[in-house]
Protein backbone atom coordinates (compact mmCIF):
# COMPACT_ATOMS: atom_id res chain seq x y z
CA UNK A 1 0.00 0.00 0.00
CA UNK A 2 1.45 3.44 -1.38
CA UNK A 3 0.86 5.81 1.73
CA UNK A 4 1.86 9.21 0.96
CA UNK A 5 4.25 11.19 3.78
CA UNK A 6 1.76 14.03 3.71
CA UNK A 7 -1.25 11.94 5.13
CA UNK A 8 0.78 10.64 7.88
CA UNK A 9 0.42 12.53 11.11
CA UNK A 10 2.82 12.03 13.89
CA UNK A 11 1.75 12.33 17.01
CA UNK A 12 4.55 12.47 19.79
CA UNK A 13 3.46 11.90 23.43
CA UNK A 14 2.94 14.63 25.72
CA UNK A 15 5.44 15.57 27.36
CA UNK A 16 4.99 14.99 31.46
CA UNK A 17 7.25 17.79 32.96
CA UNK A 18 8.45 17.89 36.33
CA UNK A 19 5.37 17.26 38.42
CA UNK A 20 4.09 15.05 35.78
CA UNK A 21 6.44 12.73 36.65
CA UNK A 22 5.84 13.02 40.30
CA UNK A 23 2.00 11.79 40.06
CA UNK A 24 1.16 15.28 41.17
CA UNK A 25 -1.47 16.32 38.79
CA UNK A 26 -2.83 12.42 38.48
CA UNK A 27 -2.90 12.58 42.06
CA UNK A 28 -4.65 15.60 42.76
CA UNK A 29 -7.31 15.32 39.92
CA UNK A 30 -7.99 11.81 41.58
CA UNK A 31 -8.49 13.28 44.66
CA UNK A 32 -10.25 16.52 43.70
CA UNK A 33 -12.53 14.37 41.91
CA UNK A 34 -13.00 11.87 44.57
CA UNK A 35 -13.99 14.32 46.80
CA UNK A 36 -16.38 16.22 44.54
CA UNK A 37 -18.82 13.13 43.90
CA UNK A 38 -18.39 12.11 48.21
CA UNK A 39 -20.51 15.47 48.52
CA UNK A 40 -22.32 15.59 45.25
CA UNK A 41 -26.08 14.68 44.67
CA UNK A 42 -26.93 11.31 44.90
CA UNK A 43 -28.16 9.06 41.84
CA UNK A 44 -29.90 6.22 43.25
CA UNK A 45 -32.83 6.19 45.55
CA UNK A 46 -33.98 4.23 48.47
CA UNK A 47 -36.45 1.83 46.60
CA UNK A 48 -38.90 1.03 47.36
CA UNK A 49 -40.04 3.67 49.67
CA UNK A 50 -38.50 6.31 47.03
CA UNK A 51 -39.77 5.65 43.25
CA UNK A 52 -37.09 6.52 41.02
CA UNK A 53 -39.32 9.63 38.94
CA UNK A 54 -39.23 8.68 35.29
CA UNK A 55 -38.34 11.71 33.07
CA UNK A 56 -40.44 10.95 30.51
CA UNK A 57 -43.30 8.58 30.94
CA UNK A 58 -44.74 8.64 27.20
CA UNK A 59 -41.50 7.25 25.60
CA UNK A 60 -40.25 5.01 28.69
CA UNK A 61 -40.48 0.62 27.68
CA UNK A 62 -42.18 -1.11 30.88
CA UNK A 63 -44.54 -3.43 30.85
CA UNK A 64 -47.32 -3.49 27.83
CA UNK A 65 -50.83 -3.11 27.83
CA UNK A 66 -53.93 -3.22 24.97
CA UNK A 67 -55.64 0.02 24.96
CA UNK A 68 -59.03 0.37 24.85
CA UNK A 69 -61.24 1.81 22.27
CA UNK A 70 -63.78 4.55 23.23
CA UNK A 71 -66.58 1.71 23.82
CA UNK A 72 -64.46 -0.57 26.30
CA UNK A 73 -63.69 -3.31 23.66
CA UNK A 74 -60.17 -4.04 22.53
CA UNK A 75 -58.73 -1.76 19.99
CA UNK A 76 -56.67 -4.39 18.66
CA UNK A 77 -57.74 -5.84 14.83
CA UNK A 78 -55.53 -9.41 15.27
CA UNK A 79 -53.30 -7.74 12.43
CA UNK A 80 -50.25 -9.91 13.23
CA UNK A 81 -47.76 -6.89 12.82
CA UNK A 82 -46.82 -6.76 16.63
CA UNK A 83 -45.83 -10.71 16.30
CA UNK A 84 -44.14 -10.25 13.03
CA UNK A 85 -42.05 -7.43 14.41
CA UNK A 86 -40.82 -8.88 17.74
CA UNK A 87 -37.45 -9.96 18.05
CA UNK A 88 -38.28 -12.22 20.51
CA UNK A 89 -41.13 -13.88 19.35
CA UNK A 90 -42.77 -13.42 22.68
CA UNK A 91 -46.48 -12.60 21.12
CA UNK A 92 -48.59 -15.15 20.41
CA UNK A 93 -52.12 -14.02 18.79
CA UNK A 94 -55.12 -16.16 17.72
CA UNK A 95 -57.55 -14.18 15.63
CA UNK A 96 -61.13 -14.62 15.45
CA UNK A 97 -63.90 -13.32 13.20
CA UNK A 98 -65.01 -9.95 15.13
CA UNK A 99 -68.48 -9.91 16.70
CA UNK A 100 -68.63 -6.00 15.73
CA UNK A 101 -69.10 -4.84 12.50
CA UNK A 102 -66.31 -2.29 12.51
CA UNK A 103 -63.67 -4.85 11.62
CA UNK A 104 -62.80 -8.18 10.16
CA UNK A 105 -60.88 -9.40 12.97
CA UNK A 106 -60.09 -9.36 16.55
CA UNK A 107 -57.68 -11.38 19.32
CA UNK A 108 -59.21 -14.18 20.44
CA UNK A 109 -56.34 -14.82 22.79
CA UNK A 110 -53.44 -12.46 23.34
CA UNK A 111 -50.56 -13.09 25.36
CA UNK A 112 -46.93 -11.81 25.91
CA UNK A 113 -44.49 -13.27 27.55
CA UNK A 114 -43.27 -11.08 29.87
CA UNK A 115 -40.32 -13.03 30.86
CA UNK A 116 -39.44 -13.28 26.83
CA UNK A 117 -39.67 -9.75 25.99
CA UNK A 118 -36.67 -7.46 25.48
CA UNK A 119 -38.63 -4.39 26.19
CA UNK A 120 -37.91 -3.16 22.88
CA UNK A 121 -40.97 -1.67 21.69
CA UNK A 122 -40.86 -2.74 18.11
CA UNK A 123 -44.89 -4.06 18.67
CA UNK A 124 -45.56 0.01 19.92
CA UNK A 125 -43.49 1.05 16.91
CA UNK A 126 -45.31 -1.69 14.25
CA UNK A 127 -48.96 -1.73 15.64
CA UNK A 128 -51.21 0.42 12.96
CA UNK A 129 -54.04 1.05 15.65
CA UNK A 130 -51.95 1.84 18.56
CA UNK A 131 -53.82 -0.74 20.57
CA UNK A 132 -49.96 -2.04 22.05
CA UNK A 133 -47.88 0.40 24.58
CA UNK A 134 -45.56 0.37 26.88
CA UNK A 135 -46.33 1.98 29.99
CA UNK A 136 -43.65 3.15 32.53
CA UNK A 137 -44.37 -0.05 35.12
CA UNK A 138 -40.61 -1.01 35.37
CA UNK A 139 -40.71 -3.50 38.73
CA UNK A 140 -42.49 -6.54 37.21
CA UNK A 141 -42.64 -9.49 39.61
CA UNK A 142 -44.81 -12.92 39.36
CA UNK A 143 -44.69 -15.93 41.79
CA UNK A 144 -44.25 -18.20 38.66
CA UNK A 145 -43.50 -18.26 34.96
CA UNK A 146 -46.97 -19.12 34.18
CA UNK A 147 -48.17 -15.90 35.72
CA UNK A 148 -45.95 -14.27 33.68
CA UNK A 149 -47.66 -14.90 30.43
CA UNK A 150 -50.09 -11.80 30.59
CA UNK A 151 -53.21 -12.55 28.63
CA UNK A 152 -55.58 -10.52 27.05
CA UNK A 153 -57.55 -9.84 30.53
CA UNK A 154 -54.46 -8.89 32.18
CA UNK A 155 -53.45 -6.45 29.31
CA UNK A 156 -56.47 -4.64 29.72
CA UNK A 157 -56.30 -4.31 32.83
CA UNK A 158 -52.49 -3.08 32.72
CA UNK A 159 -54.25 -0.04 30.69
CA UNK A 160 -57.19 0.20 33.04
CA UNK A 161 -54.43 0.44 35.70
CA UNK A 162 -52.36 3.11 34.09
CA UNK A 163 -54.58 5.16 31.20
CA UNK A 164 -54.55 7.94 33.17
CA UNK A 165 -50.85 8.40 33.90
CA UNK A 166 -50.14 7.88 30.53
CA UNK A 167 -51.29 9.83 28.32
CA UNK A 168 -52.40 9.40 24.64
CA UNK A 169 -48.79 9.30 22.63
CA UNK A 170 -46.91 12.58 22.24
CA UNK A 171 -44.55 11.64 19.12
CA UNK B 1 -1.88 -7.53 87.30
CA UNK B 2 -5.53 -6.17 86.94
CA UNK B 3 -5.15 -3.49 84.98
CA UNK B 4 -3.43 -4.95 81.97
CA UNK B 5 -6.53 -7.63 81.91
CA UNK B 6 -8.78 -5.07 81.91
CA UNK B 7 -7.26 -2.84 79.31
CA UNK B 8 -6.45 -6.09 77.25
CA UNK B 9 -10.39 -6.58 76.81
CA UNK B 10 -11.57 -3.26 76.74
CA UNK B 11 -9.19 -3.19 73.62
CA UNK B 12 -10.05 -6.25 71.93
CA UNK B 13 -13.51 -4.83 72.14
CA UNK B 14 -12.85 -1.46 70.97
CA UNK B 15 -10.89 -2.94 68.06
CA UNK B 16 -13.21 -5.21 67.09
CA UNK B 17 -16.21 -2.97 67.16
CA UNK B 18 -14.24 -0.21 65.23
CA UNK B 19 -12.79 -2.33 62.66
CA UNK B 20 -16.45 -3.86 61.92
CA UNK B 21 -17.34 -0.30 61.70
CA UNK B 22 -14.54 0.63 59.18
CA UNK B 23 -15.64 -1.67 57.03
CA UNK B 24 -19.29 0.21 57.12
CA UNK B 25 -17.97 3.13 57.04
CA UNK B 26 -15.72 2.03 54.08
CA UNK B 27 -19.19 0.60 51.76
CA UNK B 28 -20.45 4.53 52.99
CA UNK B 29 -17.11 6.11 51.29
CA UNK B 30 -16.97 3.82 48.67
CA UNK B 31 -21.09 4.00 47.64
CA UNK B 32 -21.01 7.93 48.03
CA UNK B 33 -17.84 8.17 45.53
CA UNK B 34 -19.94 6.27 42.95
CA UNK B 35 -22.82 8.62 43.55
CA UNK B 36 -24.90 5.95 45.71
CA UNK B 37 -26.47 5.70 49.12
CA UNK B 38 -24.66 2.66 50.68
CA UNK B 39 -26.25 0.24 53.29
CA UNK B 40 -28.75 1.80 54.91
CA UNK B 41 -31.48 -0.93 55.96
CA UNK B 42 -30.14 -2.91 58.40
CA UNK B 43 -30.67 -1.43 62.10
CA UNK B 44 -31.86 -3.28 65.23
CA UNK B 45 -32.39 -6.86 64.84
CA UNK B 46 -35.91 -8.03 64.93
CA UNK B 47 -37.15 -4.75 64.81
CA UNK B 48 -37.98 -2.28 62.00
CA UNK B 49 -35.75 0.31 63.14
CA UNK B 50 -33.18 0.97 60.60
CA UNK B 51 -30.55 3.30 62.16
CA UNK B 52 -29.28 4.82 58.82
CA UNK B 53 -27.71 1.10 58.70
CA UNK B 54 -25.71 0.70 61.45
CA UNK B 55 -26.67 -2.41 61.91
CA UNK B 56 -24.91 -3.79 59.18
CA UNK B 57 -21.61 -4.26 60.51
CA UNK B 58 -23.91 -7.15 62.76
CA UNK B 59 -25.11 -8.60 59.79
CA UNK B 60 -21.63 -8.83 58.14
CA UNK B 61 -19.77 -10.77 61.56
CA UNK B 62 -22.92 -13.28 61.47
CA UNK B 63 -22.95 -13.51 57.80
CA UNK B 64 -19.36 -14.47 57.95
CA UNK B 65 -19.31 -16.43 61.17
CA UNK B 66 -22.62 -18.82 59.86
CA UNK B 67 -21.18 -19.36 56.42
CA UNK B 68 -19.85 -22.57 55.35
CA UNK B 69 -16.10 -23.02 56.54
CA UNK B 70 -15.00 -24.58 53.51
CA UNK B 71 -11.47 -26.04 53.49
CA UNK B 72 -10.42 -27.84 49.93
CA UNK B 73 -9.22 -31.34 50.37
CA UNK B 74 -6.22 -30.12 48.24
CA UNK B 75 -4.65 -27.52 50.90
CA UNK B 76 -1.96 -28.21 52.97
CA UNK B 77 -4.07 -28.36 55.91
CA UNK B 78 -1.67 -27.12 59.18
CA UNK B 79 -0.28 -24.50 56.94
CA UNK B 80 -3.84 -23.34 55.52
CA UNK B 81 -5.00 -22.99 59.14
CA UNK B 82 -1.74 -21.20 60.35
CA UNK B 83 -1.31 -18.70 57.87
CA UNK B 84 -4.97 -16.64 58.93
CA UNK B 85 -4.20 -17.36 62.62
CA UNK B 86 -0.69 -15.65 62.37
CA UNK B 87 -1.74 -12.67 60.40
CA UNK B 88 -4.87 -11.79 63.01
CA UNK B 89 -2.53 -12.49 65.98
CA UNK B 90 0.37 -10.21 64.53
CA UNK B 91 -2.30 -7.76 63.67
CA UNK B 92 -4.05 -7.77 67.13
CA UNK B 93 -0.66 -8.19 69.18
CA UNK B 94 1.13 -4.80 67.68
CA UNK B 95 -1.58 -2.83 69.35
CA UNK B 96 0.26 -3.80 72.80
CA UNK B 97 2.16 -0.98 72.56
CA UNK B 98 0.10 1.56 70.50
CA UNK B 99 -0.83 5.06 72.92
CA UNK B 100 -4.73 5.14 72.28
CA UNK B 101 -4.05 8.68 74.24
CA UNK B 102 -1.64 9.88 77.07
CA UNK B 103 -2.26 9.22 80.21
CA UNK B 104 -5.53 9.43 82.63
CA UNK B 105 -5.29 10.58 86.53
CA UNK B 106 -5.12 7.01 88.69
CA UNK B 107 -9.02 6.46 90.09
CA UNK B 108 -9.10 7.22 93.60
CA UNK B 109 -6.06 9.17 93.65
CA UNK B 110 -3.91 6.25 92.82
CA UNK B 111 -1.19 5.67 90.13
CA UNK B 112 -1.92 7.37 86.89
CA UNK B 113 -3.45 4.94 84.40
CA UNK B 114 -1.08 4.66 80.98
CA UNK B 115 -3.55 4.35 77.81
CA UNK B 116 -1.94 1.61 76.30
CA UNK B 117 -1.90 -2.39 76.94
CA UNK B 118 2.06 -2.50 77.57
CA UNK B 119 2.97 0.76 79.16
CA UNK B 120 6.97 2.17 79.02
CA UNK B 121 8.27 -0.40 76.34
CA UNK B 122 11.30 0.99 75.11
CA UNK B 123 11.32 -0.79 71.72
CA UNK B 124 7.59 0.40 71.24
CA UNK B 125 8.72 1.34 67.10
CA UNK B 126 10.79 -1.99 67.22
CA UNK B 127 8.52 -4.39 68.58
CA UNK B 128 5.66 -2.90 66.05
CA UNK B 129 8.05 -3.84 63.06
CA UNK B 130 8.52 -7.18 64.03
CA UNK B 131 4.91 -7.74 64.61
CA UNK B 132 4.09 -5.85 60.97
CA UNK B 133 6.98 -8.12 59.75
CA UNK B 134 5.72 -11.11 60.91
CA UNK B 135 2.23 -10.59 59.37
CA UNK B 136 4.27 -11.32 56.01
CA UNK B 137 4.53 -15.15 56.92
CA UNK B 138 0.72 -15.19 57.15
CA UNK B 139 0.47 -13.96 53.50
CA UNK B 140 3.06 -16.49 52.17
CA UNK B 141 1.79 -19.22 54.15
CA UNK B 142 -1.69 -19.06 53.24
CA UNK B 143 -0.16 -18.60 49.63
CA UNK B 144 1.42 -21.28 49.58
CA UNK B 145 -0.96 -23.28 51.35
CA UNK B 146 -3.52 -22.78 49.37
CA UNK B 147 -2.29 -24.66 47.02
CA UNK B 148 -3.90 -22.29 44.45
CA UNK B 149 -2.13 -20.11 41.32
CA UNK B 150 -3.89 -17.07 41.65
CA UNK B 151 -3.49 -17.70 45.73
CA UNK B 152 0.21 -18.60 45.19
CA UNK B 153 1.00 -15.58 42.93
CA UNK B 154 -1.35 -13.34 45.16
CA UNK B 155 0.88 -14.57 48.23
CA UNK B 156 4.21 -13.95 46.11
CA UNK B 157 3.19 -10.53 45.11
CA UNK B 158 2.24 -9.23 48.53
CA UNK B 159 5.20 -10.95 49.87
CA UNK B 160 7.38 -9.21 47.60
CA UNK B 161 5.43 -5.99 48.23
CA UNK B 162 5.80 -5.88 51.95
CA UNK B 163 9.17 -6.99 52.20
CA UNK B 164 10.13 -4.38 49.77
CA UNK B 165 8.23 -1.71 51.63
CA UNK B 166 9.84 -2.50 54.86
CA UNK B 167 12.67 -0.35 53.92
CA UNK B 168 11.93 3.17 53.13
CA UNK B 169 9.43 1.97 55.91
CA UNK B 170 11.95 2.06 58.08
CA UNK B 171 13.92 4.54 56.99
CA UNK B 172 11.76 7.38 57.13
CA UNK B 173 11.27 6.69 61.02
CA UNK B 174 14.73 6.65 61.61
CA UNK B 175 15.13 10.38 61.24
CA UNK B 176 11.91 10.72 64.08
CA UNK B 177 13.85 8.17 66.33
CA UNK B 178 17.29 10.25 65.63
CA UNK B 179 15.36 13.49 66.89
CA UNK B 180 13.29 12.29 69.36
CA UNK B 181 16.72 9.91 70.57
CA UNK B 182 14.12 7.04 71.65
CA UNK B 183 12.49 4.24 70.63
CA UNK B 184 9.33 4.82 72.76
CA UNK B 185 5.89 6.20 71.85
CA UNK B 186 5.60 8.61 75.08
CA UNK B 187 9.28 10.12 74.01
CA UNK B 188 8.59 10.75 70.72
CA UNK B 189 5.05 12.51 71.52
CA UNK B 190 6.63 14.17 74.63
CA UNK B 191 9.45 15.66 71.61
CA UNK B 192 7.06 16.78 69.39
CA UNK B 193 4.24 17.68 71.88
CA UNK B 194 7.00 19.91 74.27
CA UNK B 195 9.01 21.66 71.09
CA UNK B 196 4.80 22.17 69.53
CA UNK B 197 6.81 21.01 66.04
CA UNK B 198 5.13 18.38 64.67
CA UNK B 199 7.77 16.18 62.68
CA UNK B 200 5.63 16.11 59.56
CA UNK B 201 6.53 19.76 59.52
CA UNK B 202 10.45 19.82 60.52
CA UNK B 203 10.89 16.65 58.38
CA UNK B 204 8.92 16.61 55.35
CA UNK B 205 10.91 14.30 53.44
CA UNK B 206 10.79 11.57 55.87
CA UNK B 207 6.95 12.19 56.42
CA UNK B 208 7.00 11.18 52.64
CA UNK B 209 8.64 8.42 52.57
CA UNK B 210 6.81 6.95 55.58
CA UNK B 211 3.44 7.85 53.99
CA UNK B 212 4.12 5.60 50.92
CA UNK B 213 5.54 2.71 52.12
CA UNK B 214 3.07 2.96 55.04
CA UNK B 215 0.24 2.69 52.27
CA UNK B 216 2.00 -0.12 50.50
CA UNK B 217 2.38 -1.85 53.92
CA UNK B 218 -1.23 -1.40 54.42
CA UNK B 219 -2.15 -3.19 50.88
CA UNK B 220 -4.37 -0.86 50.16
CA UNK B 221 -5.52 1.08 46.57
CA UNK B 222 -2.84 2.36 44.63
CA UNK B 223 -1.12 -0.21 45.82
CA UNK B 224 -3.06 -3.30 46.15
CA UNK B 225 -1.42 -5.82 43.61
CA UNK B 226 -1.25 -8.39 46.01
CA UNK B 227 -5.64 -8.70 45.51
CA UNK B 228 -5.90 -6.83 42.26
CA UNK B 229 -9.64 -7.48 41.95
CA UNK B 230 -9.23 -7.25 38.04
CA UNK B 231 -6.15 -9.56 37.89
CA UNK B 232 -5.34 -12.24 40.56
CA UNK B 233 -9.33 -13.56 41.90
CA UNK B 234 -8.78 -12.00 45.13
CA UNK B 235 -4.73 -12.71 46.09
CA UNK B 236 -3.26 -14.92 48.74
CA UNK B 237 -6.84 -15.10 50.21
CA UNK B 238 -8.52 -16.90 47.48
CA UNK B 239 -9.20 -19.72 49.50
CA UNK B 240 -10.46 -18.60 52.03
CA UNK B 241 -13.70 -18.95 53.44
CA UNK B 242 -16.04 -18.00 56.90
CA UNK B 243 -13.95 -17.44 59.82
CA UNK B 244 -10.85 -17.62 58.12
CA UNK B 245 -11.92 -15.30 55.70
CA UNK B 246 -13.05 -13.02 58.12
CA UNK B 247 -9.49 -12.79 60.11
CA UNK B 248 -7.88 -12.21 57.43
CA UNK B 249 -9.73 -9.34 56.25
CA UNK B 250 -10.01 -8.48 60.27
CA UNK B 251 -6.30 -7.87 60.44
CA UNK B 252 -6.31 -6.17 57.17
CA UNK B 253 -8.26 -3.58 58.82
CA UNK B 254 -6.19 -3.55 61.90
CA UNK B 255 -3.28 -3.33 59.61
CA UNK B 256 -5.20 0.08 58.22
CA UNK B 257 -5.22 1.29 61.98
CA UNK B 258 -1.57 0.26 62.93
CA UNK B 259 -0.57 2.41 59.78
CA UNK B 260 -2.98 5.76 60.55
CA UNK B 261 -1.89 5.14 64.38
CA UNK B 262 2.13 5.52 63.02
CA UNK B 263 1.43 7.94 60.87
CA UNK B 264 -0.28 10.05 63.83
CA UNK B 265 1.83 9.20 66.72
CA UNK B 266 5.15 9.66 64.88
CA UNK B 267 4.49 12.62 62.29
CA UNK B 268 1.08 14.56 63.21
CA UNK B 269 1.90 14.91 67.20
CA UNK B 270 0.16 12.14 68.55
CA UNK B 271 -2.40 13.43 71.32
CA UNK B 272 -0.77 17.27 70.78
CA UNK B 273 -2.65 20.21 69.73
CA UNK B 274 -1.59 23.46 70.04
CA UNK B 275 -3.37 25.11 72.99
CA UNK B 276 -6.16 22.36 73.32
CA UNK B 277 -4.15 19.29 74.86
CA UNK B 278 -1.09 21.12 76.91
CA UNK B 279 2.22 18.72 77.32
CA UNK B 280 2.87 18.05 80.79
CA UNK B 281 2.84 14.72 81.98
CA UNK B 282 0.13 15.12 84.72
CA UNK B 283 -2.97 15.69 83.72
CA UNK B 284 -6.45 16.07 85.02
CA UNK B 285 -9.42 14.23 83.40
CA UNK B 286 -10.32 16.85 81.23
CA UNK B 287 -7.02 17.00 79.17
CA UNK B 288 -6.38 13.10 79.44
CA UNK B 289 -9.70 12.99 77.71
CA UNK B 290 -8.73 15.49 75.43
CA UNK B 291 -6.07 14.12 74.63
CA UNK B 292 -7.33 10.76 73.64
CA UNK B 293 -10.06 12.44 71.27
CA UNK B 294 -7.60 14.70 69.63
CA UNK B 295 -5.21 11.27 69.00
CA UNK B 296 -7.95 9.30 67.89
CA UNK B 297 -9.90 11.86 65.57
CA UNK B 298 -6.15 12.77 64.00
CA UNK B 299 -6.49 8.78 63.20
CA UNK B 300 -9.86 8.64 62.10
CA UNK B 301 -8.67 11.90 59.44
CA UNK B 302 -5.95 10.09 58.55
CA UNK B 303 -8.25 6.87 57.87
CA UNK B 304 -10.64 8.79 55.99
CA UNK B 305 -8.01 10.02 53.57
CA UNK B 306 -7.40 6.07 52.93
CA UNK B 307 -10.65 5.41 52.28
CA UNK B 308 -11.13 8.22 49.69
CA UNK B 309 -7.47 7.44 48.37
CA UNK B 310 -8.78 3.86 47.14
CA UNK B 311 -11.27 5.52 44.68
CA UNK B 312 -9.26 8.64 43.69
CA UNK B 313 -6.11 7.23 42.10
CA UNK B 314 -5.15 4.30 39.35
CA UNK B 315 -3.26 0.61 40.65
CA UNK B 316 0.58 1.00 40.14
CA UNK B 317 2.00 -1.52 37.81
CA UNK B 318 3.91 -4.10 39.25
CA UNK B 319 7.04 -3.03 38.19
CA UNK B 320 6.45 0.29 38.93
CA UNK B 321 5.68 -0.27 42.59
CA UNK B 322 8.95 -2.60 42.92
CA UNK B 323 10.79 1.00 40.98
CA UNK B 324 8.86 3.24 43.50
CA UNK B 325 10.21 1.38 46.74
CA UNK B 326 13.70 0.37 45.38
CA UNK B 327 15.12 3.04 43.39
CA UNK B 328 12.70 6.37 44.96
CA UNK B 329 12.11 5.82 48.43
CA UNK B 330 15.05 3.85 49.76
CA UNK B 331 17.40 6.04 48.53
CA UNK B 332 15.31 9.40 49.09
CA UNK B 333 15.09 7.76 52.58
CA UNK B 334 18.80 7.44 53.02
CA UNK B 335 19.18 11.01 52.17
CA UNK B 336 16.58 11.90 54.67
CA UNK B 337 18.38 10.18 57.46
CA UNK B 338 21.93 11.33 56.21
CA UNK B 339 20.59 15.31 56.05
CA UNK B 340 18.68 14.89 59.74
CA UNK B 341 21.62 13.50 61.24
CA UNK B 342 23.97 16.15 59.21
CA UNK B 343 21.57 18.82 61.08
CA UNK B 344 21.33 17.10 64.20
CA UNK B 345 24.92 17.08 64.86
CA UNK B 346 25.58 20.54 63.35
CA UNK B 347 22.53 22.44 63.31
CA UNK B 348 23.06 23.23 67.01
CA UNK B 349 26.05 24.25 67.07
CA UNK B 350 26.10 26.38 64.06
CA UNK B 351 22.87 28.14 66.00
CA UNK B 352 24.84 28.53 69.30
CA UNK B 353 27.80 30.32 66.92
CA UNK B 354 25.64 32.45 64.66
CA UNK B 355 23.44 33.11 66.99
CA UNK B 356 19.40 32.09 65.01
CA UNK B 357 16.87 30.50 66.10
CA UNK B 358 17.31 26.75 65.83
CA UNK B 359 13.64 25.15 65.35
CA UNK B 360 13.08 27.41 62.88
CA UNK B 361 16.05 26.75 60.93
CA UNK B 362 15.71 23.14 61.25
CA UNK B 363 12.13 23.86 59.65
CA UNK B 364 13.72 25.40 57.00
CA UNK B 365 16.41 22.61 56.70
CA UNK B 366 13.88 20.00 56.58
CA UNK B 367 11.84 22.19 53.40
CA UNK B 368 14.98 23.07 51.82
CA UNK B 369 16.38 19.45 52.05
CA UNK B 370 12.86 18.02 50.53
CA UNK B 371 12.45 20.52 47.63
CA UNK B 372 16.02 19.50 46.17
CA UNK B 373 15.33 15.98 46.81
CA UNK B 374 12.15 15.97 45.41
CA UNK B 375 13.26 18.44 42.36
CA UNK B 376 16.11 15.57 41.78
CA UNK B 377 14.00 12.78 41.44
CA UNK B 378 11.21 14.77 39.33
CA UNK B 379 14.17 15.70 37.20
CA UNK B 380 15.66 12.36 37.10
CA UNK B 381 12.93 9.41 36.66
CA UNK B 382 12.21 8.73 33.08
CA UNK B 383 9.04 9.86 31.41
CA UNK B 384 7.80 6.46 30.71
CA UNK B 385 8.74 3.35 32.16
CA UNK B 386 8.20 -0.13 30.28
CA UNK B 387 7.61 -4.15 31.54
CA UNK B 388 7.67 -5.32 27.96
CA UNK B 389 9.80 -8.23 27.04
CA UNK B 390 12.18 -6.86 25.00
CA UNK B 391 12.91 -8.47 21.58
CA UNK B 392 16.41 -9.37 20.57
CA UNK B 393 16.86 -7.25 17.73
CA UNK B 394 15.89 -4.07 20.67
CA UNK B 395 19.09 -5.10 22.63
CA UNK B 396 20.97 -3.87 19.45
Amino acid sequence: MNVREKTIRQVRRPKLGLTGKLFVPLFTAGLTTAIRHLFSRKRTVNAPEVRHEIPRPEIYRGLHRLNRDERGRVKCVACFLCATACPAHCIDIVAAESPWPDRDKYPQLFQIDELRCIYCGMCEEACPVEAIELTPIYDLIGPSRAQMIFDKAKLLDVYDATWESKKEETR
Amino acid sequence: MIEPIVKMVVLMVILMGAAAYLVLLERWVAAWIQDRRGPSRVGIPMTRIRLGGLGQPLADGIKLFFKEACTPTYVDRALYFLGPLIMFTAALATFAVIPFGDVLPGIGGGEPIALVVAPGIDVGLVYVFAFSSIAVYGVLLGGWASNNKYGFLGGLRSAAQLISYELPLGLGILGVVLVAGSLRFETIQYAQAESGLWYVVSQPLGFLVFFVAAFAESGRLPFDLAEAEQELVGGFHTEYSGVKLMLLLVSEVFHLFIVSFLIVLLFFGGWHFWGITGCGSTVSWTTGLLRVVVLLGKVMLVTLFFLVARWSWPRFRFDQMMALAWQVLVPLGLVHLVATAFWWEFGPVWAARWGFSLPVMTVVWGWAVFAIVIGLTAWLVPETSDNRPRLEEDWR
